[in-house]
C-alpha cells in the first residue's frame, strides 16, 4: 500500500527516514545523465512500460524478481537515483512522501529545529532536480534512438551453479549493427547531442552482466556450502 | 523491347490503394531513380463500396512492408483486433450451436496432425478448444497481444477490423506521401486502346489524358477496364454459393466502453447469415442473404430482431452481391484487383486478403518489358483462378456440412449438386483421413491452410474414420502438444488484456515499432 502526501515542515518534522536502505527490486529506471556512474557496475538496458509499452532505461539488480545483488554494498557504489530517492516524489513543484514505506521510521531527521530542510533532505531536493529534467533527456534520447533504429531486444540466458537457469525477457540494447551502418551525418549528430558517448557506455556496461552473475553464484556457492 | 515503368491504377477503394501501396514499396528504388511511376486516377464523383471490414493476418504483413505503422493504423482507422470468426446456428441451428475458425495452426501443426487423436479422445471438448488457446481468448474478449509487444507482433495470431471508409483515405496519405504514388482525381471517360487491343492511355474528364505501360483495374463492381472494354468474361458462381444481397448497418454501443468482440461473429438464419463486426466506435452488422429464397422485407425483420431497438433511425444499405469472378484476370496489359476481378460474399474475409496476395504477385512479377508480360499475366492467370477456385470450395463447406433442414435455403445447400467436384471429392477422402499441412494445399501462399479447413470440418462436427494402429505412431507427440495448449491457454488468459483496453491503450500511447 502507498500512502503519499505533500511534504511540509510542520507535520512532517520529526520524521525520519533510512537513507541508505535500499529496495528490494533486480531491475530500476535510470536517466542518462547516470550513464557514467552506472556503467561501471551495473548493465544498463533499455525495457518497456508494462503500462504503457515506452521505453525507458534501467540498470540491472538482480535476477530475480526482488534480488538486488547490491544491499550489501552500501555507499561504495553508485546507488541509481531511484533508489537514493528513497520513499520520496515529486509532486509538481513540491515533494512529497510515501508515509506508508518501510523506510520510513527510524534514520535521517527530514528538518532541523527551524524548521528548514535538513542536509538529507537538501540531498534528496538535489537529486530531484536531477531526476525530473533527465527523464524528460532521456526520454529524447530513446526517442532519437528509435528513429534511427538503434535499438534491438537481446536475449540473456545464464546458468548458475545450482543448476538452475534464467531467461531473462524484455530487455533491449543498442543494435550494433545498425550502429555501424548508420549515415555520416547520423554519426555527427549523435556525437553532438552527447549520445555517442551515452551509447558506447550501454554497450561496454553490457560486461557487468557477468559480473553481477558472478556475485549471484557467489551467493548461490556460500547459501550450498560450497566453496567460493 | 519497350520497358514497363508507368503503372496507372484506375480505382481508389481499398484494392486500388493497397495495390499502389504495394507495389510502389516494392518498386521504391526505380520511384526515386525516376525510372518508375505509380498514378492512381480515382473518380471524385463515384463512391467507394465503403463495406468489407474484416480482414485476414496477411494484412499485418501488408502493412509492415509498405511502411505503415501499426499505431498510426489503429489511430486512424478505427481499427480493432480480429482472432476469427465464431460461427452460430450453421450445424444444427439450435440456440447452443457454434464454433470457431480461430487463427492461429493447432498446436505442434508442423510436427504432428492432432486431430485424429481429438476424433480419437471424443471427450467433449471441442476441436478448437483441444488444439490452440485463440476460442477461448476470444471467449473472454481478450486481445491477442500486451502494449509491450512491438507493432505487428503478437502472442496469438491475428488480423484487423477496420473502418473500411477510413481505411482507403489513411492508405492514400501513405501512398502518397512516403512511397511517391502520384494521385488524380479524374473519371476515366475514354480508354484508347492500340491495334493489338494493348490499353495505350486513359482520357480523362478533369486531367487530360493519362499513359501508362500496365494498367491496374480497381474500379469495383463497375469493371472498367477487364470488363467494359476488354470483354473479359464474368464466372459467376451463384449455383453455388447463393447469398446475392446485403443489408448493412452501423450500431452504436450503448455506451463507450462496452466489451469489443475479439472475433467476427457470423450468425446464421433462415436464408443466410448476419455478420457483426466490432469497431471500437460501433459495429458494423448486416445480413446476407438469397433473394432467390428469402424477400428483402423478411431479410429487413431478420436484421432488426437481430440488432434490437438500436436499429430505429439507423440507414439500412442494400447492396446486390453478383457472386462470380473474371473469367481471366490478367489480359493484354490490364490486370484487375479487388472487386473488379470478382467477388464472392463476405463469408470469411476472402476479398482484401485475395487483393493483397494479388497486389503483391503483380509487385513481385512486375514484367520487365511489354514483351514478356504475356508470360507474367499466364502465371498470375493461373495462381489466381486457383485462389478463387479454393475460396469457393473452402466458403461452400461452411454451408455444405450443415445438418439443417428447416429451410429450402439449407437444404440446396447440402444438395451435392451444388457442392463443386473438387470439394466433394475432398470430403470423400477427409471421412478417412483428416487435412493437414503438406495435403492437398500444397500451394507456397494458400488463402486457406489445411488449418482452416480442419476448424470448419471438425467445428460443424465432421467425422474422420480414425485407425488406432495410425494414432500410435505420433501418440506421444500429440498428447505433449495437447498438454502444452492448456498450459498456454492458461498463460495467455492470465497475461493478455480485454480486446478494448488494449486498443485505448495503442490509441493512447502506442505501440513500440520493435
Ligand atoms: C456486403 C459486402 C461485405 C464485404 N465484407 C468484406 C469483408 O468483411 N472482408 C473483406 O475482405 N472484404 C469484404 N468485402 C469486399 C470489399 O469491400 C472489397 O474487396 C474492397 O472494399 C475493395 O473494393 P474495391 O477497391 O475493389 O472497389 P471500390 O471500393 O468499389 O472502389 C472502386 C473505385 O473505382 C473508382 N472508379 C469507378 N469507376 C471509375 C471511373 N470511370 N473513373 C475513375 N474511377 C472510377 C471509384 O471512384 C472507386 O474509387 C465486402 C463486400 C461487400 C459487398
Amino acid at each position: 500500500m502507498t500512502n503519499i502526501v505533500p511534504l511540509n515542515n510542520q507535520s512532517h518534522r520529526d520524521l525520519r527516514v533510512m537513507a541508505l536502505v535500499s529496495d528490494e527490486r533486480n531491475f530500476v529506471a535510470v536517466v542518462a545523465g547516470e550513464f557514467p556512474h552506472l556503467a561501471p557496475h551495473y548493465p544498463i538496458f533499455f525495457s518497456k512500460d508494462s503500462e504503457t509499452g515506452a521505453f525507458y532505461c534501467g540498470a540491472m539488480l538482480g535476477f530475480d524478481e526482488g534480488e538486488n545483488l547490491f544491499v550489501a554494498e552500501g555507499r561504495n557504489v553508485y546507488r541509481p537515483l531511484n533508489l537514493q530517492r528513497g520513499p520520496f516524489f515529486v509532486a509538481g513543484s513540491d515533494i512529497a512522501i510515501d508515509l506508508d514505506s518501510p523506510k520510513v521510521g527510524s534514520g535521517e531527521l527530514l528538518f532541523d529545529e527551524s524548521g528548514a530542510p535538513s542536509v538529507y533532505l537538501k540531498s534528496i531536493m538535489a537529486l530531484f532536480r536531477d531526476l525530473v529534467p533527465g527523464m524528460e533527456q532521456t526520454r529524447i534520447f530513446i526517442e532519437v534512438l528509435l528513429g534511427l533504429k538503434l535499438i534491438e531486444p537481446i536475449d540473456i540466458n545464464l546458468s548458475f551453479d545450482d543448476g538452475t537457469r534464467r531467461s531473462l525477457a524484455g530487455l533491449y540494447t543498442i543494435n550494433q549493427e545498425a550502429l555501424r551502418d548508420l549515415a555520416d551525418a547520423d554519426v555527427l549528430m549523435l556525437f553532438r547531442r552527447g549520445y555517442l558517448h551515452l551509447i558506447y557506455l550501454m554497450i561496454s556496461s553490457l560486461a557487468q552482466v557477468k559480473f553481477l552473475a558472478q556475485r549471484k553464484n557467489t551467493a548461490l556457492r556460500a547459501g550450498l556450502g560450497l566453496p567460493r | 523491347m519497350q520497358p514497363v515503368k508507368d503503372i496507372v491504377i484506375v480505382g481508389g477503394g481499398t484494392a486500388g490503394w493497397l495495390a499502389a501501396s504495394t507495389i510502389a514499396a516494392r518498386h521504391q528504388g526505380r520511384i526515386k531513380a525516376g525510372q518508375f511511376s505509380v498514378t492512381l486516377v480515382e473518380s471524385p464523383s463515384v463512391a467507394i463500396i465503403g463495406v468489407g471490414e474484416g480482414t485476414w493476418p496477411t494484412i499485418r504483413t501488408t502493412l509492415k512492408k509498405i511502411g505503415v505503422s501499426e499505431t498510426d493504423f489503429f489511430r486512424h482507422c478505427d481499427g480493432a483486433f480480429k482472432q476469427g470468426g465464431k460461427f452460430s446456428r450453421w450445424t444444427t441451428g439450435a440456440d447452443d450451436d457454434f464454433y470457431y475458425h480461430p487463427l492461429v495452426l493447432p498446436q505442434g501443426f508442423h510436427q504432428v496432425n492432432l486431430a485424429p487423436h481429438w476424433l480419437a479422445a471424443n471427450d467433449g471438448r471441442s476441436f478448437c478448444d483441444a488444439v490452440c488457446a485463440q476460442g477461448v481468448l476470444c471467449d473472454e474478449g481478450l486481445a491477442p497481444k500486451t502494449i509491450t509487444m512491438a507493432e505487428y507482433d503478437g502472442a496469438a495470431n491475428y488480423s484487423y477490423h477496420l473502418d473500411a471508409g477510413k481505411f482507403a483515405p489513411f492508405l492514400q496519405s501513405h501512398a502518397t506521401g512516403k512511397l511517391g504514388v502520384r494521385h488524380v482525381l479524374a473519371d476515366v471517360i475514354k480508354v484508347n486502346q492500340l491495334e493489338n487491343g494493348d490499353i495505350s492511355s486513359l482520357d480523362t474528364a478533369q486531367a487530360g489524358t493519362i499513359r501508362g505501360d500496365l494498367f491496374v483495374d480497381c474500379t469495383g463492381f463497375a469493371a472498367l477496364l477487364i470488363g467494359k472494354t476488354l470483354e473479359v468474361g464474368f464466372k459467376p458462381c451463384s449455383d453455388v454459393l447463393f447469398c446475392d444481397t446485403a443489408l448493412a448497418v452501423q450500431v452504436p454501443y450503448d455506451r463507450p466502453d462496452a466489451p469489443m468482440a475479439s472475433q467476427t461473429n457470423a450468425t446464421a438464419q433462415k436464408a443466410g447469415w448476419i455478420w457483426d463486426i466490432a469497431l471500437p466506435t460501433r459495429r458494423g452488422i448486416g445480413h446476407v442473404f438469397s433473394s432467390r429464397h428469402m424477400s428483402d422485407d423478411e431479410a429487413h425483420s431478420i436484421l432488426a430482431a437481430y440488432v434490437g431497438p438500436a436499429i430505429k433511425d439507423r440507414n439500412v444499405r442494400k447492396i446486390p452481391i453478383r457472386s462470380g469472378h473474371r473469367e481471366i484476370f490478367w489480359k493484354k496489359n490490364v490486370v484487375a484487383v479487388g472487386l473488379a476481378a470478382g467477388f464472392l460474399e463476405p463469408l470469411e474475409s476472402s476479398a482484401i486478403v485475395l487483393g493483397e496476395l494479388s497486389s503483391k504477385l503483380i509487385a513481385e512479377q512486375m514484367p520487365a518489358n511489354r514483351e514478356i508480360m504475356d508470360i507474367v499475366a499466364a502465371n498470375f492467370n493461373e495462381v489466381t483462378s486457383y485462389r478463387w477456385g479454393r475460396i469457393i470450395d473452402f466458403l461452400k463447406l461452411h454451408y455444405c456440412l450443415t445438418k439443417r433442414t428447416d429451410s429450402q435455403f439449407w437444404i440446396d445447400n447440402a444438395d451435392p449438386s451444388t457442392i463443386p467436384e473438387r470439394l466433394q471429392n475432398l470430403l470423400k477422402v477427409w471421412k478417412y483421413r483428416s487435412p493437414w499441412f503438406f495435403d492437398e494445399f500444397d500451394r507456397l501462399e494458400e488463402v486457406f491452410p489445411a488449418a482452416s479447413y480442419q476448424y470448419v470440418l471438425y467445428g460443424m462436427g465432421f467425422r474422420t474414420e480414425v485407425d488406432p494402429y495410425e494414432l500410435a505412431v505420433d501418440e506421444k507427440l500429440a498428447a505433449q502438444y495437447m498438454r502444452q495448449n492448456i498450459t498456454s491457454s492458461f498463460r495467455m488468459r492470465s497475461e493478455l488484456p480485454k480486446n478494448r483496453e488494449l486498443v485505448d491503450k495503442i490509441v493512447t500511447y502506442g505501440l513500440q515499432p520493435i
